[in-house]
This record gives C-alpha cells, sequence and structure tokens, in this order.
C-alpha cells in the first residue's frame, strides 16, 4: 500500500517524469524556429523597404548648417548620446554618402515640400532644390546653398519625396521593381537593375539541367528497377552519397582542374589556336559552371528518382509484365508517367540548390560584370565560354568587395530577397508536389 | 508484323537496360573520376628530382681547369683555366655557336705582369672573381647572346682592383659587380685579414661614370684560421668560417665594416665552404665532416631586436668533407660537393635531398647553370658531363606541408600559411596545418551549437509534438536547408556580427541567463502543475509557449549587455585584453558557430528526425503502457534505438560543416591562425581554396597544394558519408523500411 502510494506520488512529480526535459527539447525546437523567423524577418525587413522612397529632412544644426538627406537609422551611440544617421547623397560635393548627427546639435527637423531626389548615371543620388532648367541642364542648389549644374541625360529619375503621397510612392516602388529586375547595374552594381545576374543564373541552370537530369533520372531508374541487390548496388548508393556529400568546393576545383584547364585547354588548341595564349574554352565560363553544378546536382535527382519510383506499388509492375509488356515499355509508359511528379520535385530541388550555390562558380566562371552577355545577336548566339554574373555571387561581390558597405546595403538586401524568395519559392514548390504525390500513392496502394 | 514488333520491342529492351546500366555505372565512375583527377593534380607535389645527361665533351688540353660555366639553354658552356683563357664548348651535336669561338681558347684580359690565376670563384653564374698571381683582382663576366640561331659568347671585365695596400698577399677574391651602383671586392690576406674595396658608381648629368672608392681592413677577431667566406648577394654582409668551427660576420658599410657577430657554430668540427641560399638571408655551411647545414638571423629573445645567427636546418650530409657549395639562383636548393667528388642537391628549407650524383674519384669543379636548370661536372680525365636538372616542388615536403617549419625570419619552427607576398625572392610558406586547425575549430563550435539543438529539436518533433505540427515542421525545416549559404554568410558577416560586437556581453548574458530563466521556469511551472492549475494545458504545444518566452529572454539580456558591461568592465573587450590578452576580432567562432550552425542544424534534424519517427511505434506504445512517462520513453526506449540513425545525422552533418565555403569564407576573417580562443577567426581548407586558387598560376606548388586541400576535404567527407550510409544500410536492414 505504502509503495504503491510512493510510485504515485513520483508518477505525479513533474521532475520525475523527465517533463522539464521535454520542455527543453521543445525549447530547442524554439530556438531553432526563432532562428528561421529572425534569418526570414531581417532578410525581409531591409529588403522590402529598400526601394520605398523616404521623405527628405532638412536639419537646421547648431552651427547654423544645414543638413539634407533622408534619416535611415536613430541609435544612442557609446557615450549614450542620442545620433542620427542621414543619407546625405551628393557624393560628388560630400565625397561621402552617409553621415552621423548627433541628437542635441540638431535644432529643428523639417519636410521642405521643394526638396528634389535626382536618381543619377554617377555619383549616386543627389538631394537638393531646383533653381532653373536651361535646356540640356538644370540647375540645383543642395542644402548648404552650393550650386550644382547637372546635365539633364545623367539624371534617370527625379521626384519630389515630400510631396508624394501613398499612390505616387507605390507607382515609383513598382517602377523601381521593374527596374530592378529588367535593368543593368549602374556604379559598380551598387545601383541599377539585376537583369545580367538574374539572366545568367537562369541560363546557368536551364545549362545544368541538360546535364544533370538525364543523368540523374537514369541513375536513379538503373538503382532502383534495373539493379540486382548486392555489392554493386551497395557501392552506387555510397557513391551516390557521398556525390551528394561531397563539399561544393571540391566540384569548384574539380571543375577548374578537368573542366577548364584539361577539357577547356584541348578544345582551344584543336578549335582556337589563333587565340592563344589568350585560351577562348581555357577560362572559367558559363559551360564549364554548368557542368560542374550538373555534377553538383546529379545525386539531387538521383535520390529523388529513386524515391518516387520505390513508392509506386509493386502491383502495377506485375500486372503491366504479366499483359507481356516489356521491362522498357513498362518503365516508359507506366512507371515514369506516374513518378514524374516524384521525379519534378528533384528537378526543381537541384536547380534551387544550383541557385543558391556560390562557390563553386566563383572559381569556374563567375565574374562581377560580364560585359556581355551569354546570349546576344552576334554569331554563333550562344557564347557558351563567356563569363557571367550569378545573384548569389552578387551579393558576395556588392556585400564584401565593395569599397562603400553602407551605400551598397540596400542593394545587397534587395538581392538577398530576390535569391531567397527565388530559392524558397522552388523548394516550396518541390515539397508541395512531393507531399501531393505521396498522398495518391499511399491512398492506391493495396 | 506482330512478329516484328515484338522483336523491337525486344531490342529497345535490351537496349535500355544496357543504357541503363551504363549510366548507373558511370555515377561511380565519376565519383572515382573526380578522386582520381584531385589526387593526379597533387601527386607530383611528391614527385622526385630527376636528371639527365645533355652532353659530354672533352676540353682542349689547357692546363688545369678552374672554373666551369654553362648557360641557361644547357647547350653551351665554358670552362677557365689557370693560364687565364676561357675556352667555350657545345653541349649539342650541331653547334650553335658562332664560328670561330670554338676550340681555341680565349685569352682573358690580363692585368699588367700577370701569368696565371691563383684563385678563381663564381657564386652567381656568369659572373667570376678572379685573382691573379700578381695580386690583382677582376670581376668578369661571360654570357652568351642568342641571335636567331648563333649564339655568340661574350667576355667582358666588369672591374679590376690593384693589389691590396699593405703589400700582404692576397689568398682568395670575392667580387660582386652589383646592378647600378657598383663594386665590392673583398680579399683575404695570408695575415688572416680582410680588405675590403667598396666601389660607388654615379653617374651625373652628362653621363659620365664617376666611381668613389673606400678601402679598409678588417682584422680577425680568434686566431682561428679562416677556411672559407662569402659575401651576400648586394654585398653588404661578409661571412667568413674558420677551421675550428667558428662563423664571424660583418656588416659592410661603405666606409668601415662593423663586426655584427662571432658564433662558436661547431664545437668539433672545421667549416670548410660557406654560400649564400638563395634571398641571401640563410647562409649555407659545409664541414670537414660532411655535415651541411643553414643558418639564419634569429631574434636572441622574442622582445629583443637583437638578431642572431642560429641553425635553422640540418640537410642530408656528406660522408667526407664539403668543399664546395654552389647555390641555386631560382630556388632554395643548394648542390654541395664532397672531397670524395659525390655531389648532393638539397633544399635549404624542406631539407630534401633532391638528387645524388655518384661520387667521381677527382671530381673538384662543378657548376649550376642559370635558373637551375642544369649541371656541369668536370671528370678525371678531361671531360665534362653536362646534366639537365629537374626539381619540381623541390620547397614541397610532407613536413613543410603538415610539420613545423623554421622559416627564413621566424623566431622559431612553426606552422605558417603565407603563400604570397610583394618580392621576387619571397618564399611562399604552405602549412596546411592552421587550416586543418581552423577547418576543425570552425567545425567544432558550429557542432557545438547545432547537435543540441538539432537532436533536441527533432526528438521533440517526433516524439512529443503534435502529428500536424510535424507536418508543418518538416517543410519548414526543409526550407531552411535550402536557404543558400551565401546568404546566411553575408547576414552574419554583415548584420550579425557589427551587431554582436556592440553588445557581446548581450549574446553572452543571452546564453548564460537562458538556462537560468528556463530552470526557474520550470519550477515554477511545476509548482503550478502540482497545484492542479494548468491541467488543460496542451501536451505537443509546449514550443509555442517558449518562443515567446526565449525572445523575452534575448530582449532582456540584449538591453541588460550595456548596462552590465559599463558596471562590470568598462570596455569589455580592453578589458578582456587586458585581463586574459585575448583579442576580440569582429568575426570569430561565436559567429561561425550560429552561421555554420544554422546550415548544419536543418540536416542533422532532418535525418534525426527521419531515423526517429522511423522506430516502431510498438516499442514506445509497449514502453508507455508499462507506466514509463514521455520522456522516460523517449530517452531511454526511443533514442537509443535510433541511435545508429543519430550517429549518422551527427557525422552528415559534421561533412557537411568541413566542406561549407560561403559562410565561413564571409564570416572568418580568413586569418590562417592556430589559436583554440572562441574570439578569434580562422581560415578552414575550404575558404582557403576559394581565397587562393584564383591567385594560383596553373600547376604551380600553391596550385597543387590548393588541390591537396581539396584532396582532404574529400576523403574526409568520403569517410564521413560513407560511415553515415553503412550505418543508414544497417538500419534498413534492421527495421526494414525507411
Amino acid at each position: 500500500m505504502n509503495s504503491i502510494s510512493q510510485t504515485k506520488q513520483s508518477k505525479n512529480n513533474f521532475l520525475h517524469r523527465g517533463e522539464p526535459w521535454v520542455w527543453a527539447s521543445g525549447a530547442a525546437l524554439a530556438f531553432i524556429l526563432v532562428m528561421i523567423v529572425l534569418l526570414l524577418g531581417v532578410v525581409v525587413a531591409n529588403g522590402l523597404p529598400a526601394f520605398w522612397p523616404k521623405d527628405l529632412i532638412e536639419a537646421r544644426l547648431k552651427d547654423g548648417s544645414r543638413v539634407l538627406g533622408e534619416i535611415h537609422r536613430r541609435e544612442i551611440n557609446g557615450d549614450g548620446v542620442a545620433t542620427v544617421q542621414f543619407k546625405v547623397g551628393n557624393r560628388d560635393l560630400l565625397g561621402l554618402d552617409f553621415k552621423w548627427l548627433s541628437q542635441p546639435e540638431i535644432i529643428s527637423e523639417s519636410r521642405p515640400v521643394d526638396a528634389v531626389v535626382l536618381e543619377r548615371r554617377e555619383y549616386g543620388n543627389f538631394f537638393g532644390y531646383l533653381q532653373k532648367t536651361d535646356g540640356a541642364k538644370a540647375v540645383f542648389t543642395d542644402a548648404a546653398g552650393r550650386i550644382k549644374e547637372i546635365a539633364l541625360i545623367d539624371i534617370i529619375r527625379s521626384y519630389r519625396p515630400n510631396r508624394m503621397n501613398l499612390l505616387d510612392k507605390t507607382g515609383l516602388y513598382a517602377t523601381r521593381l521593374v527596374e530592378l529586375l529588367w535593368d543593368e547595374p549602374r556604379e559598380s552594381n551598387t545601383e541599377g537593375g539585376l537583369f545580367p545576374a538574374i539572366f545568367g543564373t537562369v541560363l546557368m541552370i536551364f545549362l545544368m539541367s541538360i546535364l544533370s537530369f538525364p543523368l540523374g533520372v537514369i541513375a536513379g531508374i538503373y538503382l532502383r528497377e534495373y539493379a540486382k541487390p548486392g555489392i554493386l548496388v551497395t557501392m552506387v548508393r555510397i557513391a551516390v552519397n557521398n556525390l551528394a556529400g561531397i563539399p561544393s568546393i571540391v566540384y569548384g576545383i574539380f571543375g577548374l582542374g578537368f573542366f577548364i584547364y584539361g577539357m577547356g585547354g584541348a578544345i582551344d588548341q584543336l578549335f582556337f589556336p589563333q587565340n592563344l595564349p589568350t585560351p577562348t574554352f581555357g577560362t572559367g565560363g558559363i559551360l564549364w559552371a554548368s557542368l560542374t553544378l550538373g555534377l553538383l546536382t546529379v545525386p539531387v535527382v538521383i535520390v529523388s528518382t529513386e524515391e518516387a519510383l520505390g513508392a509506386i506499388p509493386k502491383g502495377i509492375r506485375e500486372a503491366s509484365l504479366a499483359c507481356g509488356a516489356t521491362r522498357y515499355q513498362t518503365l516508359t509508359r507506366l512507371l515514369l508517367p506516374m513518378a514524374s511528379p516524384g521525379i519534378l520535385t528533384g528537378f526543381i530541388l537541384a536547380m534551387a540548390r544550383a541557385a543558391g550555390e556560390v562557390a563553386p562558380l566563383m572559381i569556374t566562371g563567375v565574374v562581377k560584370l560580364a560585359p556581355t552577355m551569354p546570349i546576344d545577336t552576334s554569331f554563333p548566339f550562344f557564347h557558351l565560354d563567356r563569363k557571367f554574373m550569378h545573384l548569389g555571387f552578387h551579393i558576395y561581390d556588392i556585400g564584401f568587395q565593395s569599397p562603400n558597405v553602407e551605400a551598397t546595403k540596400p542593394m545587397v538586401y534587395v538581392t538577398t530577397l530576390l535569391l531567397l524568395l527565388i530559392v524558397v519559392l522552388m523548394t516550396g514548390t518541390a515539397i508541395h508536389l512531393r507531399n501531393t504525390m505521396k498522398k495518391r500513392y499511399t491512398l492506391t496502394d493495396v | 508484323m506482330d512478329h516484328k514488333f515484338h522483336i523491337t520491342n525486344k531490342r529497345l529492351d535490351s537496349l535500355a537496360r544496357w543504357g541503363i546500366t551504363i549510366g548507373g555505372c558511370a555515377v561511380i565512375a565519376s565519383v572515382l573520376a573526380i578522386l582520381l583527377q584531385i589526387v593526379s593534380v597533387t601527386l607530383p607535389l611528391f614527385g622526385s628530382a630527376s636528371s639527365e645527361v645533355v652532353g659530354r665533351v672533352s676540353l682542349p688540353k689547357a692546363g688545369e681547369i678552374m672554373l666551369l660555366g654553362l648557360d641557361d639553354s644547357l647547350e653551351n658552356g665554358f670552362s677557365l683555366s689557370r693560364q687565364g683563357n676561357v675556352s667555350f664548348f657545345s653541349l649539342k651535336a650541331t653547334s650553335n655557336l658562332k664560328a670561330g669561338s670554338q676550340g681555341s681558347p680565349v685569352p682573358l684580359a690580363r692585368p699588367e705582369g700577370a701569368t696565371k690565376l691563383i684563385d678563381a670563384s663564381s657564386d652567381i653564374p656568369g659572373q667570376l672573381s678572379l685573382l691573379w698571381d700578381n695580386g690583382k683582382a677582376a670581376i668578369v663576366r661571360v654570357s652568351f647572346d642568342r641571335e636567331e640561331k648563333i649564339v655568340t659568347p661574350r667576355m667582358e671585365e666588369l672591374f679590376q682592383d690593384g693589389p691590396s695596400g699593405d703589400g700582404q698577399p692576397t689568398v682568395k677574391v670575392v667580387g660582386r659587380a652589383l646592378d647600378q651602383d657598383g663594386f665590392r671586392m673583398v680579399r683575404l690576406l695570408a695575415d688572416q685579414r680582410f680588405s675590403v674595396s667598396m666601389v660607388a658608381v654615379k653617374k651625373n648629368v652628362l653621363g659620365e661614370e664617376k666611381q668613389t672608392r673606400h678601402n679598409y681592413m678588417l682584422t680577425p677577431v680568434t686566431t682561428e684560421k679562416i677556411s672559407a667566406f662569402v659575401l651576400d648577394l648586394k654585398g653588404e654582409r661578409l661571412y667568413a668560417g674558420t677551421e675550428s668551427g667558428t662563423i664571424i660576420a660583418w656588416q659592410l658599410d661603405d666606409q668601415n665594416g662593423r663586426l655584427l657577430e662571432t658564433t662558436p657554430a661547431f664545437r668539433d668540427r672545421g667549416i670548410t665552404a660557406l654560400a649564400m641560399v638563395y634571398g641571401s638571408e640563410s647562409l649555407a655551411v659545409g664541414d670537414n665532416r660532411g655535415g651541411l647545414t643553414v643558418w639564419s638571423w634569429v631574434r636572441s629573445d622574442p622582445g629583443s631586436q637583437v638578431r642572431k645567427l642560429r641553425q635553422l636546418h640540418t640537410l642530408h650530409g656528406h660522408a667526407d668533407p664539403v668543399i664546395a657549395i654552389v647555390p641555386g639562383t631560382a630556388g632554395r636548393s643548394l648542390l654541395s660537393l664532397d672531397s670524395r667528388g659525390e655531389i648532393h642537391v638539397d633544399h635549404a628549407t624542406s631539407e630534401r635531398n633532391l638528387l645524388t650524383f655518384k661520387a667521381q674519384p677527382s671530381t673538384t669543379i662543378m657548376a649550376l647553370s642559370v635558373r637551375d636548370k642544369g649541371l656541369a661536372i668536370l671528370n678525371s680525365d678531361g671531360t665534362v658531363t653536362a646534366w639537365r636538372i629537374a626539381m619540381p616542388y623541390a620547397e614541397i615536403s610532407l613536413k613543410t606541408l603538415f610539420g613545423k617549419v623554421w622559416y627564413e625570419g621566424y623566431d622559431e619552427p612553426a606552422y605558417v600559411w603565407q603563400s604570397s607576398s610583394a618580392n621576387d625572392d619571397f618564399e611562399p610558406k604552405l602549412s596546411i596545418t592552421p587550416l586543418i586547425f581552423g577547418t576543425l575549430k570552425g567545425t567544432f563550435y558550429a557542432m557545438l551549437l547545432a547537435i543540441p539543438l538539432a537532436l533536441f529539436g527533432a526528438l521533440y518533433v517526433s516524439q512529443f509534438a503534435t502529428p500536424g505540427l510535424r507536418r508543418i515542421i518538416k517543410p519548414v525545416v526543409e526550407v531552411m536547408a535550402s536557404v543558400p549559404s551565401v546568404v546566411i554568410g553575408f547576414l552574419v558577416a554583415l548584420w550579425f556580427a557589427p551587431l554582436v560586437e556592440k553588445n557581446i556581453l548581450g549574446l553572452l548574458l543571452f546564453l548564460i541567463i537562458t538556462p537560468g530563466c528556463f530552470v526557474l521556469f520550470m519550477s515554477l511551472w511545476g509548482l503550478a502543475e502540482q497545484r492542479g492549475l494548468l491541467r488543460n494545458f496542451p501536451q505537443g504545444q509546449e514550443y509555442l509557449l517558449l518562443m515567446p518566452l526565449l525572445l523575452l529572454v534575448a530582449v532582456a539580456a540584449w538591453q541588460l549587455g550595456p548596462l552590465v558591461e559599463k558596471a562590470m568592465f568598462g570596455d569589455f573587450k580592453l578589458w578582456l585584453f587586458g585581463e586574459t590578452g585575448m583579442r576580440y576580432d569582429q568575426r570569430n567562432c561565436i559567429i561561425i558557430a550560429f552561421g555554420l550552425g544554422f546550415c548544419v542544424i536543418p540536416i542533422i534534424f532532418s535525418i534525426a528526425e527521419d531515423s526517429l519517427s522511423n522506430i516502431p511505434a510498438s516499442l514506445s506504445a509497449a514502453a508507455l503502457a508499462l507506466g514509463a512517462s514521455r520522456w522516460q520513453t523517449a530517452w531511454r526506449v526511443i533514442l537509443p534505438s535510433a541511435s545508429p540513425g543519430i550517429f549518422a545525422a551527427i557525422m552528415i552533418g559534421f561533412g557537411r560543416a568541413v566542406g561549407e565555403t560561403m559562410i565561413v569564407l564571409m564570416a572568418t576573417g580568413n586569418t590562417p591562425i592556430m589559436d583554440w580562443s572562441f574570439l578569434n577567426g580562422m581560415r578552414t581548407l575550404s575558404a582557403n581554396i576559394a581565397v587562393e586558387i584564383p591567385e594560383a598560376p596553373f600547376k604551380g606548388p600553391l596550385y597543387r597544394v590548393l588541390f591537396l586541400c581539396a584532396v582532404l576535404l574529400f576523403l574526409l567527407t568520403f569517410v564521413l558519408n560513407t560511415g553515415a550510409e553503412l550505418i543508414r544500410q544497417h538500419l534498413q536492414k534492421k527495421y526494414g523500411r525507411y
């Protein structure tokens, strides 16, 4: 009796049941979720408003000077003084785009309705007031009253943010988004559009798919439908898993040694000896980068093909064979159509991986600024030897190699958001496809 | 018709079978091909040096030969006889020497009264220091000018110096013609003093040369007999070795010489040969017992600026006394000749014995060609044999790659990775050890964060959470896995790192008070539950309550950070440096732990969750039915059964962390240091490849060493992945489904 009541008590005991450990594991999950939310949140919070037109604030300072610009951040610095970060633009006049002011120095802040923002081809934005237009030129003054003449041809867009209502701003935001997707980059990639990078990424993924998909599907079919279980299959599976696990930089250096110096060098000697020693194919290019990534994504396709085929009930194969179909017929008319959503999942996952991978591309043909596109109107239209731009590398390049870190931030966040959006959308689609497919077959499974 | 159709089908079928089988095997082949390709690039690093005879000529009988020389294409050479005659010879079957210049010896321009040479030496190919029997000395340049296909040998006397002032006969002379601005000439006199001539040549506006000359004497500091001496490349330092094993070094200034150091190098051996190693920072010393050592200037203790000569390397020695050392001009290789006639080629830094030429009786003369491409040896029968030598990657050995090496200018042997520098004679230092260290260090901190989070998270999702949650979490984690590493790296390096730098204490506080708060919260919760207050709290939803709590704690810690810092340390980073000597880098292991951790967590999580969910439900049902609590079931029944799968998950996660490139490239600072401190950065193997390969010349040593880094990464991940896969296949057999 005594012992029973004791067990009962200890069973109720929160500690003894190990409940805190359950909570601890819950906390681990919570931590992971917080990390994901934080990452997405930071990218979205910094990326989305980057193109939103901000109001221009004119601050009058104690020493009588005036500062005109967008307020980017308010912060309390190490000495406990509130400070304001102004984006003052006018790089050609002031040297730096950004200026920190301490709050006590500022007498008043106002929003002058006449203040103009100019987006220019050179020297970043200009903030000031329009004085007069004079044929092909316009004369502006900045906050300090300095006169600046700017040729109209250098101005991409001008607007008065303080006069704009929500609708105008939304319109401007939308135009800028379109510009982002369709324009060339300016000012060493820190302004303008991303079109060459998007184009390069898409074309590279496309070329990669041509290599990776057939090879992956064939290997997957072999493993699931043709191979007899045994040492060979075990080895192939180990090989596939290793292929998936090899660090991407190793693929990159393999691509450099084998594709670029090996195959590229040989092609140059055979077909382009007139250009040597300047390499044609013997240097990084979109073809080699795609082949390298193709190799890298093959295991993803193999694994999903195998899984898709494995999910098809055995009865279907047996029925088909019993009706007199050959294995090949069974494969092409039954199994592959049934497995297609699963295989498609693999394709999409492979493409998502390729879109996000940067390290191997850095050494096989990505550049920060490609003067020409891999496809253009000059013969032979496809220039697979050309170097290209890539969204992921764009992030690395403007985030880390740019001299003006503060000014590049909006662009880096926007690029990051775009890349993240592409990859997450692709992965999401793949996961959705897989889940619906799973339902379909688990229901029909007998 | 029907039959034909059947046959076509059958053919198609077998064709497909073959095609698909070949495709499958191609996958194994491609893994092997990748490995073989990258290994094949690294193999030449460990290749040995080679030599082949390119020619053998007999010299005209013109008396005793004093010197030999070779051109850099190994086609022509010259010899210098005691009588002061130079004869040119061709090593090729059909000579391309200018007609008339071959065969008959050409007498050197000899000073008045001179009949024959007393001494001749050449430690720079083509530059000869000569001492005539009347005491005059000269510097002569011998070169081969190639025009079209004809090679014209040229001799040019650059400098001549009268006999030394005070009538003492000269024993030996070493001269240097400097590129632009003058000559240096050092004579060893019979009374053991050195006579130094410093000649500066200046051109004035009209192009007239004006020589200013200073002569001074260096008096010996020991009574030991000087047996060898050498001048460095710029003629600024003079080293002498004695028969009792002392090295004496002087600094030669324009007006006078200054004794730098007298080092009793050996007690039991006498110095017989000296030479400056390429770069002129180290001294190669040969002794009468056949030893060959390399000495350089090393700070005597870390704080002081005083540098002393120390022995850095001991090379493969000879059996007999070393009589001559010829330094290489393209790298730090050394040719040494012993009294029996055996020649060794060694590398001064890697200490590799590259080549050995078997003893040839009475070989006393040898010469190295410009750029170390060939070697000429005088045989006893008066013939000269020229060898082409190839010493690829002589500076690389297993020891320089993985061990501590004492480089010139370093105070002690160290693991150093420094691949390039501004000056030409810089010695690349390619030790992989700091990179391996960096890789393991980064991975260690990342796994420290990732393993507990991912495993506990997986345990929660698979065992305690509602089935609905599992359907949501799995895709979320998969999306997390798909976040490109460049995005993680960028955020961690440019958003998180500056944030943490501003408030490092906030983060540390968060890590410290979170467990405390958790314990507090649990005890409160336990109390409340015992009172029966929280009976209705749904099991499997705990994490929803914990998320805001976690955020709350994080915000609180973040706000507290600056206050605590001000109250306790003033400036935490200064305090840390003052108290412990630890320097705070903005890109450190904490940053890496979060960055790499974010990339590894979803991988470990997915695999671990799969293996936990695949444990047959009957096991947990049985445990629960026997009265075990849900934690006891999960911890003592499910977890042990799934342990191989969890182990595999950790291994695969480890492999991913080891090979991850972009995150570490962006967030580590890429400094190849070896320091366990978690506030420092590091450089990993993968980031090293990404950083260095764009600048590595094709097939150069750096290029191949980077491939070696790739091989190491490949092998490491191969072992990890193969292990994980074997475990997974074992599991699959055990539980029958996966």
